[in-house]
């Protein structure tokens, strides 16, 4: 005698708790990342002392941002164009002329780092930025 | 005459291609974030051409507007911040400090702080910046 045997119930696995925490997961990286594009520019490098050292031998260039992040040379408002050709031909006369900069206290972080830029295309690679600190 | 009824079947739509999507969108977000800690207060970096890649690690030193400050998303006081960087460095001698200031910051709240942070021996300090086509001297 053949027995029929009973066709086996299929496995059942319920997806609706996977779902429920992939939800989680996703609304989780959505609210707690930041979608900004950041970049850096380095203010301290491990190189910095070895570029001073042989700074003697290098053109400066001093260029003091006022209040207002304006740029001037020797009390002289520079604007970008002028800027731009005054580093370019500094560059000319000495591919290593070192771009120091004084800022004043009052002058935006923007304006710092526009100035930095706008050096950093024309060429500039050795940048230094001074403080004036009150003498105690 | 008694009408046989059709026996309700179950629902055949799939739910694979939902969970496909939902797995799709969590692993995009998981690439294109970053979790970093965010800081207590709104700070826009300023904005600048030639900035390099952001690298991975280190801490994050935030300024805000007024030079309100917090290190990895805690809001510091300002005589704190030292003792809170010299512990950092202690830790890892090759930390990275990253300086998140608002771009409307006065410098008399971000320098002291690249100051302090090279006197306290920080050898790789960097400064925030967002790529901008537009940014310009002078503004």
């Amino acid at each position: 005698m053949q027995l029929a045997r009973r066709p086996r119930p299929q496995a059942l696995i319920s997806l609706v708790p996977m779902i429920d925490v992939m939800l989680i997961l996703l609304v989780f990286f959505m609210v707690t990342s930041s979608y900004l594009n950041l970049d850096m520019i380095p203010a301290l490098r491990p190189t910095d002392d070895a570029v001073n050292s042989d700074s003697s031998a290098q053109q400066r260039l001093m260029i003091r941002l006022d209040a207002t992040g304006t740029p001037h040379l020797r009390a002289q408002a520079l604007s970008s164009e002028t800027l731009d050709q005054l580093l370019r031909r500094s560059l000319a006369l000495d591919p290593q002329t070192q771009l120091m900069i004084l800022p004043s206290g009052a002058a935006p972080t923007q304006a710092l780092i526009s100035l930095m830029d706008r050096a950093a295309s024309a060429g500039v690679k050795n940048m230094r930025v001074l403080q004036l600190e009150a003498r105690p | 005459m008694k009408l046989k009824q059709n026996r309700r079947t179950a629902p055949t739509e799939t739910i694979i291609a939902l969970i496909d999507v939902v797995f799709f969108l969590l692993v995009f977000f998981m690439l294109i974030g970053r979790m970093d800690a965010t800081a207590p207060f709104e700070v826009t970096p300023p904005q600048a051409q030639t900035g390099r890649d952001m690298p991975t690690g280190g801490i994050t030193l935030a300024i805000s507007q007024n030079g309100g400050l917090a290190l990895d998303g805690d809001a510091l006081p300002k005589s704190e911040i030292s003792a809170a960087l010299a512990e950092a460095l202690t830790k890892d001698p090759a930390l990275r400090l990253r300086i998140n200031a608002h771009r409307d910051a006065d410098l008399r709240h971000v320098l002291p702080h690249v100051s302090l942070a090279e006197a306290l021996g920080f050898v790789d300090v960097v400064l925030v910046v967002t790529p901008e086509a537009s940014a310009g001297v002078g503004k």
